[in-house]
């Protein structure tokens, strides 16, 4: 166990600035906000900007390395730390801000649980399209920071396309702010996009002012099964190219399938692939959707068409939210790579992870949101659990051997070469791996043109790399 | 200029590709601003390589560069305030891919807004974003300013449609490709920066843009009322339903009676006030959300709800607000088109003070704006041969934009800050929010070269903010 190092006269300070009730050193604390088998040496819980401005510019001042956290679902997205000094717990600024319904627009702190808040934005008839996986506890902050997948991209874009802006602390440890609590704006630079997916390395987000939306009169999910992958990205593109408005599509493949237990509620076929797609608005929308599905899914061949209300629904909508989650409960050393899909790059990869998994001795699960026209794909693989249970050696539990660490690098290198089109090489990179894996591969691939540009922000944000020194790509 | 400047631009783009005679460069001092400012040179880049060598002799020569599109913008942003070179995109024009299964079209930054739309119509699609020019203006000032239009209400500005970006940095001109076709960024949201940046950290040389969907069903609906609270109450009250139109635009009665002396687009000229709306979709939903907003607006105290019969009316209308500052510069030697933001809760208040501020400045102000994005476009008429009048203009100016932050609000909804608003900037920014801003244009233009004294206020500390330069133009649009 690695364990970071404020000397004693640094925690002094920090307790200085928190007082001692807010400032923890014990092992037994500190095990929660372990990262990659490195543990801080303390781990604060600031109550406002103010203190976390504080405790920045102390880390600033020392050179500790901060690490910025709430709900910790996610902590385990990014390279392994380069160091980790200490944890900054933001969940004690979970406060609803401003919120004005009228308006439709919330100012919120990090720490504030997205299910505690679209609780009180349904109070209104209001929702944020933010459903993302780890749902019972992931805060604004981390869906945030990590530019979390949610399903409801599709129709609603993602965290860029209603974030109107943010307040944050740099890793000088100055106050500052960009974009505005409106719904439209353009004044001064949009840095508050920058933050968006950067895992905490280039300000501690202590704000969130957001565009809301109004919560549809209905919902209803439905579900096509089909053969063969073709048929299922047929039928997704011909939704994409109709009138139809869906607000998610998902294209899930039979590994997907079989461990979100998508298909279980109406018994399917075991190796089919799946599309759920969700329709929200008034009845006669909802309906209109469910008229227009089904007919394109009988003309696409589907195997099976059906509609989804109440539990069932809701269960297939948290089967989509929590693809990464399901994954890896299903194997704690899944490795999953997150890749934004073309159309053309979609057709592939579902075509040949299969093939791919299979010549390296692994499980694959393929799911792939917004299917149909730009969206995004998740690829999950872990080890075989058969190979595992013949091995000879008992590998320790839940260790990755090198064995299987080399499959996996191989195995990654060609999904991503795979998904890769004449407009480039592929755009993804691996969310999730064992903390082993992350020592022996690069997460976000080759450094690419921009990169140079990345470097150059992150030294204005934060100069003696303070925050989350490592985790993002290029070890920035 | 340095005559080796100039001859070291002609070598590089041809002598037909550079301006520096006197009368030539007369038509590049002004944009759609009250602002003008004289280049000293001007040059018509053919390629991103010409960009980059432009980029290049601009810092060997230690000269300001300001790129400029069709110069529609209204806050100066394409003004060379410190003089030196303007590069203008008219020859980069072509649209260099559409995809459109994956919705995307690779274009020049001199494609015309509206011409990317037109390429792809026919497939079903368009780019969503539309100024109000957008018959003109050009893609490539659209994604420096970020700009908007009305139909914004529902698609989202500028920014939410550009998912990939050439870039030409200052200083060595390294081109850079930042962002791309798919729909997420990897790595840091380099584009989402670069967007709205005004043109201050590099010059972009080829826009990935979004296509949208044509949408099934299209109604456009105009609600006529007395008294302008009423209108006001109106968009307060859909918004707050959650009724969310494509576009939902106001125009106060002087302007509309000035629009319609005009246009003749079928404007009643005896109200206080109208409300252009259009609702997209799914034809079930156009229907349900016009029936909910004709509801709205009737009870909200409408005289009358029309519903557009055909595409012919739905197009005269909305020629009756595209082509309305045009017919505000037949009655005014000029006028000041002001961009500011409130939360729509606001909206009433606002239009008030508005008034109140016209009455007490002895200015007649018009009202056509993005009402249901709390995007006001106060229009403030003036004639600048008068002595003193410009700095009444601006101070009347001024407090409005103070009361739109005092709102909440912000500076500009989508014209940007330009030369117009930077000396504003700390009404709503910190000095650590400015300085942090300074940092990062310096980490992309450390020389300062590229489009100088824009955004950011130029005074150190926190003296009397200047509130605009103090040359009126009587820059009308054509």
């Amino acid at each position: 166990m690695k364990q970071g190092l404020p000397s004693d006269t640094q925690i002094a300070r920090l307790e200085q600035t928190l007082g001692a009730t807010r400032t923890a050193t014990d092992p037994t604390s500190l095990a929660a906000f372990e990262i990659d088998g490195m543990r801080p040496g303390a781990a604060v819980r600031p109550a406002n900007a103010d203190e976390v401005a504080e405790i920045v510019r102390l880390a600033a001042a020392e050179r500790l390395a901060v690490i910025p956290c709430s709900g910790r679902s996610k902590l385990a997205i990014g390279g392994v730390p380069a160091r980790y000094d200490v944890a900054l717990d933001l969940s004690a600024m979970n406060r609803v801000v401003s919120y004005d319904p009228g308006d439709l627009t919330l100012s919120v702190e990090p720490g504030v649980r997205l299910e505690d808040l679209q609780r009180e934005l349904g109070q209104h008839g209001q929702f944020l399209p933010l459903e993302v996986a780890f749902s019972e506890r992931a805060t604004v902050g981390g869906a945030i920071a990590t530019n979390a997948y949610s399903p409801l991209r599709a129709h609603f874009g993602s965290a860029r396309d209603f974030v109107l802006g943010m307040e944050f602390v740099t890793g000088l440890g100055e106050i500052a702010k960009s974009g505005g609590r409106v719904v439209k704006n353009v004044t001064g630079y949009d840095l508050h996009k920058l933050l968006i997916g950067s895992l905490g390395t280039l300000a501690v987000i202590t704000g969130v002012h957001f565009r809301t939306f109004p919560r549809p009169a209905e919902r209803r999910v439905f579900t096509a099964e089909f053969g063969a992958a073709g048929a299922a990205l047929e039928f997704c593109r011909a939704v994409a190219a109709s009138a139809l408005e869906p607000s998610a599509i998902e294209m899930f493949d039979p590994g997907a399938a079989d461990i979100s237990g998508i298909g279980t509620e109406s018994g399917g076929g075991a190796r089919a692939w799946r599309v759920v797609i969700a329709a929200a608005g008034s009845a006669a929308v909802v309906e209109r959707h469910a008229r227009g599905l089904e007919r394109m899914a009988g003309e696409a061949q589907a195997a099976r068409f059906e509609a989804w209300a109440g539990a069932d629904a809701a269960k297939l909508l948290r089967a989509i939210r929590e693809f990464v989650r399901i994954a890896r409960e299903h194997s704690a050393e899944a490795t999953i790579l997150r890749i934004a899909l073309l159309p053309a790059s979609a057709a592939a990869l579902a075509e040949r992870v299969a093939a791919i998994s299979d010549a390296h001795n692994l499980d694959a699960a393929l799911a792939i949101g917004a299917a149909g026209s730009a969206g995004t794909g998740y690829v999950a693989l872990w080890p075989r659990m058969v190979k595992r249970a013949e091995a000879s050696s008992a590998p320790t539990a839940g260790a990755t051997t090198d064995d299987e660490m080399a499959s996996l690098t191989a195995a990654i290198r060609e999904v991503f070469e795979c998904a890769s089109s004449d407009a480039g090489p592929a755009r993804g990179f691996v969310e999730w791996c064992p903390t082993a894996l992350k020592r022996r591969i690069s997460l976000w691939g080759e450094a690419r043109e921009d990169f140079v540009l990345m470097q150059r922000v992150k030294r204005i944000f934060d100069p003696h790399g303070v925050l989350a020194p490592g985790r993002y790509c290029g070890g920035l | 200029l340095n005559p080796k400047l100039i001859r070291e631009l002609q070598n590089l783009l041809g002598r037909d590709a550079v301006l520096s005679a006197r009368e030539d460069l007369l038509l590049y001092e002004y944009d759609g601003s009250v602002e003008s400012a004289r280049p000293d040179c001007v040059v018509f880049p053919s390629s991103t390589r010409d960009v980059s060598e432009i980029m290049r002799l601009a810092k060997r020569f230690e000269t300001p560069l300001v790129g400029r599109g069709a110069g529609t913008g209204l806050s100066g942003g394409a003004l060379p305030r410190a003089g030196g070179i303007v590069a203008v995109f008219a020859r980069m024009t072509r649209i260099l891919e559409i995809d459109a299964e994956s919705r995307r079209a690779v274009v020049q930054p001199g494609v015309v807004n509206l011409d990317i739309t037109r390429a792809v119509e026919h497939l079903g699609l368009y780019f969503a974003p539309d100024p109000s020019s957008q018959k003109s203006c050009t893609i490539g000032g659209n994604v420096s300013e970020n700009a908007g239009g009305p139909h914004t209400l529902a698609y989202g500005v500028t920014t939410n449609h550009v998912t990939g970006l050439e870039i030409v940095l200052p200083g060595d001109g390294r081109v850079v490709r930042i962002g791309g076709k798919a729909a997420e960024p990897l790595g840091y949201d380099l584009a989402g920066l670069m967007v709205g940046s005004e043109g201050t950290l590099a010059m972009v040389t080829e826009i990935t843009v979004r296509l949208s969907r044509t949408p099934e069903a299209v109604k456009a609906l105009l609600a006529v009322y007395d008294a302008v609270d009423d209108a006001t109450e109106s968009v307060v009250e859909i918004t707050r339903r959650g009724i969310t139109p494509a576009a939902c635009e106001m125009l106060d009665g002087w302007t509309l009676r000035t629009v319609e002396d005009f246009v003749h687009a079928g404007f009643p000229r005896d109200c206080a006030a109208v409300l252009l709306l259009e609702v997209e979709g799914l034809s079930e939903a156009v229907a349900e959300q016009a029936a909910e907003i004709s509801e709205v607006c009737r009870a909200r105290g409408a005289r009358e709800v029309r519903v557009a019969r055909d595409a012919h009316e739905r197009d005269l209308l909305w020629k009756g607000r595209k082509n309305a500052f045009g017919a505000i510069g037949r009655l005014s030697p000029s006028y000041y088109v002001l961009d500011g933001v409130i939360p729509r809760t606001r909206l009433p208040e606002t239009l008030r003070r508005i008034e109140e501020i016209g009455r007490d400045s002895g200015f007649r102000i018009g009202n056509i704006f993005h009402a249901g994005d709390g995007n006001l476009h106060p229009l403030i008429l003036f004639d600048p041969r008068h002595p003193g009048e410009f700095d009444r203009v601006v101070a009347a100016a001024r407090a409005i934009i103070e009361h739109c932050i005092a709102m909440g609000g912000a500076l500009t909804g989508e014209h940007g800050v330009g030369m117009e608003k930077n000396e504003l900037m700390p009404l709503m920014f910190t000095p650590e929010d400015l300085a942090l801003m300074g940092r990062v244009r310096a980490a992309f233009n450390p020389d300062g070269l590229l489009n100088p004294q824009k955004i950011l206020p130029l005074g150190k500390g926190c003296g009397e903010l200047r509130v605009l330069p103090q040359s009126a133009g009587s820059a009308l649009p054509a």
